[in-house]
């Protein structure tokens, strides 16, 4: 948890682009399927012709988390249907209630993005307590576009969790210092 | 096994998350009670008895942090330990949680040996 970013310091573009800040996201991911899924997760890159919803049919789940405060942005973390179902049934400990497949898998997958929004943020002493995190939105479909009010810095990152893929994009826009 | 267990996130599966993870510390609770935020944790103290709360912070009607002003204000659930379990991990927050009636805090993600560690010496107390 500890990091040599001060708390006193504001996180600039240098260190949201950095390999610090990389390492911080795939750590937090780590921890979050490690702690809560019960498995590995690893840094994939996916070549361009691998479309991320290959096994679902583009039934693509999103979850987006809010960030306020000293940064302004969000964290989206978005999967085809298999893998947010592997997720959802991780999270359960079983099949998620067939009645209310649907919900349960928004409701993990939200779940799980807020833990990693808060995770990243938690590791960043400047935005421990300078940074609030949204209530979850989860969308389902893949044609949808995010529209930020100004251009933010975005990072993308790939990721595999046994064979299911798992995509998370961190947008920031740096409040002036 | 221990008496009523309220668990209180908008997260329905993070419910059963909490619920199954004090199982897994060997912590069995005779009823578990749910709601989806502090407004329906209201209700459900008003009318009943429990042993233990658990309680997210970011939460819709009623945060966490003002369901405990609340509970404290109309002095329900006296001397029942309350143990905040959010995602959200600054000194300020736990501080906050702690000054209007939190007993524990622990941070998502979580483990079943971590869970144990912080509600078994709020139960034994």
């Amino acid at each position: 948890m500890s990091d040599t970013l001060a708390e006193s310091q504001l996180l600039t573009t240098e260190e949201f682009l950095s390999d610090r800040n990389m390492h911080r996201i795939d750590e937090t991911l780590t921890e979050v399927f490690g702690m809560m899924l019960g498995c590995e997760i690893s840094l994939h890159s996916p070549m361009e012709s691998e479309p991320l919803s290959s096994a679902s049919g583009g039934d693509e789940k999103t979850a987006i988390v809010g960030l306020a405060g000293v940064i302004r942005g969000t964290c989206e973390i978005r999967m085809n249907r298999a893998s947010a179902l592997s997720v959802t049934s991780a999270m359960f400990g079983g099949a998620p209630p067939a009645d209310d497949i649907e919900n349960s898998i928004c409701d993990a997958v939200g779940e799980l993005c807020n833990m990693v929004a808060g995770g990243w943020k938690n590791r960043i002493p400047c935005l421990q307590s300078r940074c609030s995190l949204s209530i979850p939105t989860v969308i389902s479909g893949d044609h949808y576009h995010v529209h930020p009010n100004t251009p933010a810095l975005r990072m993308n990152r790939n990721y595999l969790f046994g064979s299911h893929g798992l995509k998370l994009t961190l947008r920031c826009e740096m409040s002036p210092a | 096994m221990r008496g009523t267990v309220l668990v209180v996130d908008d997260s329905a599966m993070m419910r059963k998350v909490v619920v199954r993870t004090l199982q897994l510390a060997g912590l069995e609770f005779e009823t578990v009670l749910e709601a989806a935020d502090g407004s329906q944790a209201l209700t459900q103290l008003q009318q009943r008895t429990v042993e233990l709360i658990m309680c997210d912070i970011n939460m819709p009607v009623m945060d966490g942090l003002e369901l405990l002003k609340q509970i404290k204000q109309q002095q329900l659930a006296i001397g029942v330990p309350i143990v905040m379990v959010t995602t959200e991990g600054s000194e300020s927050q736990v501080l906050q949680a702690i000054a209007v009636g939190a007993k524990g805090y622990i941070r998502k993600p979580f483990t079943p040996a971590q869970l144990a560690s912080s509600v078994l010496p709020l139960l034994a107390a």
